[in-house]
């Protein structure tokens, strides 16, 4: 059966020719759809701060923008093998991310953001995290900011897919930590009894990622560039001002 | 806590009940293709075929022995790497296969415990008033090995609903993906699960009732 | 019309049936008698190809098969020309007593199943079930599926019904109402080969008793022969032991 769809590809792949395959004009961007006021969906639409960003740019760039929603786990999966052209989810350059993808220039300055439930006293910093079981995002950047503290190995990290914020909230865990924006939000919005612990402890930015290939690298480019002017013209801040109140797209 | 927010939960439904029809087709494709593809192997492991026995028992013992998430990661991001014209089967197809790969090697092994509990003597009678072999699987063996399989097929059946919500780490948006961003964006997790969980429930529950029908039809030979 | 020529059965080293030669006549009743795990349960199933038998020649009717170049198209047609009664009634359990008769009418012969049902109908009528006609085997007696077995073997208009134990594993209230239908398809000359220990219905119906031991025919006669005077030792102890258990008179 398997072995049937393969051999069937392999001729399909024969008779189709490349071009078809490559990329035209739309650009399809990947994000999980659960990462409010990032992206998220109500009543089917989806929204949030990552698409007004992305279709600002998809008019600037004179493309379309598809989005693509899959969990989170998921999209440097399509990423890679190239079903997206890039990630839009508050995606942090690191190092590991940079040995495997190119970047775009940041659009989001933030920090990592210690998060606890209302009326706890025990944690007021990131140092109170030490014998604590704090909640991240799985294969989100904040687990690695956590590994790389000092005190690493007394903090008991759980990864979930999702629902951190209310797990914190049920007090099944003693806080997650997330970027400082969205948690924030989240305070301000939501009907979670959470509270910010301490300033944010690592400074962080977050751009587009891209493939290193030909294709990769020129789509890249056009995105910088548009960005760019984004920037200059204001639209950035705007965009930012309308979800946050204040402009994170500056250092 | 707050009280549920009803008001909410009924603007969810018509927009959940939208990714309803794509869980269950899913599923449903899926579960017709594993069904055929799991007798075939029971079929092959029955007759001890020589060398299809031996692949049958590999391919069983791997798509067994792993988790389907690892499965649909393998083949939606890993084969592509290998084989880049792989890219072009999309989200929905590679999680039918996943579905239908993962869940024949479960059914193969109970249709192949169906099929050898049904009483040798019976074969024999069949093959002594001149039945081919097919005759026999068709008319004697299949049909008393359906209704010992049939409810864990059904079982089966059920789980394969449920996993297929799987399918949205592959970018399906189906009625678990699409309930988890409703709920990510309105922060009403129990609101949009419960309504999720509801779907899911009376899916299940006229399955149930189908699985229930059919019992006693097939049981009508065997009860004194 | 039957013929066995050096039918031979080897079950790895053990030799179960050692060269077999036997002649039956259309119309024949033969009962075969002999102690158990002598090979008189393999005979009847090498003749139908349940066992595949080692070496020899089989003959029913017009076909004779040379078991060593038997193809499947000879096995199928060998085993259409015989019809088999096993010990356990072996009832197809997902069909009524109806369809159990008519399958092979049905399937193998691809009659119209109003022909089918009609022909298994007429059957039922003979062997007194035909008011279980609709019933499924699980809910029948032991000596009503045995009955019904041996109406299915009856359906296939066979050249020769092969009898396996008919009623070995009947509780003695059924024996009686099988060896009775038996009886009744022996006096309408249907030709049949029965491994029994019933030694009344052997002594009573057959036209002629077979003792086998050892894998081979030790003797064979006219139940009077044999019974009253029995010449080898071996069928001469035998006789004794079983006539010990089994009243005969």
């Amino acid at each position: 059966m398997k072995f049937w769809l393969i051999n069937t590809l392999m001729v399909l792949s024969l008779i189709v020719s490349p071009q078809l395959l490559a990329q035209e004009n739309p650009m399809k961007v990947g994000m999980s759809g659960q990462y409010f006021p990032f992206t998220f969906v109500e009543q089917d639409e989806l929204k949030g701060f990552e698409v007004d960003i992305m279709n600002a740019l998809g008019k600037e760039m004179g493309r379309e923008i598809i989005f693509q929603t899959a969990n989170f786990s998921g999209l440097f999966g399509l990423l890679g093998t190239g079903r997206i052209d890039t990630v839009a989810n508050q995606i942090t350059i690191t190092e590991e991310r940079q040995q495997a993808y190119i970047f775009s220039e940041p659009y989001v300055y933030d920090g990592a953001q210690v998060v606890v439930k209302q009326g706890n006293t025990e944690v007021q910093s990131v140092e109170d995290l030490k014998g604590k079981t704090v909640a991240v995002n799985l294969g989100s950047n904040f687990e690695t900011l956590l590994r790389e503290l000092p005190y690493a190995d007394q903090i008991n990290i759980k990864t979930y897919e999702s629902n951190i914020e209310r797990d914190t909230a049920l007090g099944r865990v003693d806080a997650f930590v997330m970027d400082r924006i969205s948690a924030s939000q989240i305070i301000k919005d939501k009907p979670l009894p959470l509270a910010l612990a301490g300033k944010a402890f690592s400074q962080i930015t977050n751009a587009y990622p891209f493939q290193d290939t030909e294709t990769g690298r020129a789509l890249r480019d056009e995105v910088n560039q548009a960005l760019r002017t984004l920037r200059e013209n204001g639209t950035l801040a705007s965009i930012s001002e309308k979800w946050f109140g204040t402009d994170i797209t500056q250092p | 806590m707050d009280v549920l927010n009803v008001e909410y939960m009924l603007g969810l439904v018509p927009v959940l009940l939208g990714y309803l029809p794509l869980t269950l087709q899913l599923a449903g494709v899926a579960m017709v293709m594993a069904l055929i593809l799991a007798c075939v192997f029971a079929v092959v492991r029955v007759l001890g075929i020589p060398v299809l026995n031996q692949l049958t028992i590999v391919f069983i013992s791997f798509f067994r022995g792993t988790p389907l998430l690892v499965q649909l990661f393998l083949f939606y991001y890993g084969l592509p790497q290998l084989f880049s014209v792989l890219t072009v089967i999309d989200g929905v197809t590679a999680t039918i296969m996943g579905l239908t790969l993962h869940f024949s090697a479960y059914m193969a092994e109970s249709i192949r415990a169906a099929i050898i509990g049904v009483d040798r003597s019976q074969t024999e009678a069949a093959l002594s008033i001149g039945m081919t072999n097919s005759q026999l699987m068709r008319r004697i063996i299949l049909p008393q090995a359906t209704r010992v399989a049939l409810p864990t097929l059904m079982n089966y059946f059920i789980d394969m609903i449920k996993a297929t919500s799987l399918a949205f780490t592959l970018g399906v948006t189906e009625l678990m993906g699409a309930t988890q961003k409703e709920a990510s964006g309105s922060f009403l997790y129990f609101e949009a699960f419960i309504v999720a969980a509801v779907m899911y429930w009376i899916v299940v529950e006229i399955l149930s009732q189908l699985q229930k029908y059919l019992e006693i039809r097939l049981n009508k030979a065997y009860s004194r | 019309m039957i013929e066995l020529k050096s039918l031979s059965k080897h079950f790895g080293k053990s030799v179960v049936l050692d060269g077999i030669n036997l002649t039956i006549e259309k119309g024949e009743i033969i009962v075969i008698i002999g102690p158990s795990g002598t090979g008189k349960s393999t005979l009847l199933r090498c003749i139908n190809f349940l066992e595949h038998p080692t070496a020899g020649e089989i003959t029913v009717g017009d076909l004779t098969v040379d078991v060593n170049r038997a193809s499947r198209a000879d096995i199928l047609s060998l085993r259409r020309r015989t019809a088999f009664v096993f010990q356990n009634y072996a009832l197809f359990a997902n069909k009524t007593a109806l369809e159990n008769v008519a399958e092979r009418l049905v399937v193998v012969d691809k009659w119209p199943k109003e022909k089918a049902y009609q022909r298994a109908r007429e059957i039922l009528e003979r062997i007194g079930l035909a008011d279980k006609a609709d019933a499924y085997p699980a809910s029948m007696s032991g000596g009503q599926q045995q009955r019904v077995g041996i109406g299915r073997a009856m359906a296939t208009g066979a050249e020769v019904i092969l009898f396996d134990e008919p009623t070995s594993s009947l509780d003695p209230e059924w024996v009686e109402e099988v060896l009775g239908l038996m009886q009744q398809l022996a006096s309408e000359r249907q030709t049949m080969m029965v491994v029994t220990h019933e030694m009344s219905f052997a002594r009573d119906v057959a036209d002629r008793v077979i003792f086998i031991d050892g894998g081979r025919i030790v003797e064979q006669g006219p139940p009077s022969e044999i019974f009253s005077n029995p010449q080898d030792p071996r069928t001469q102890d035998f006789l004794k032991k079983i006539l010990a258990t089994n009243s005969v008179g």
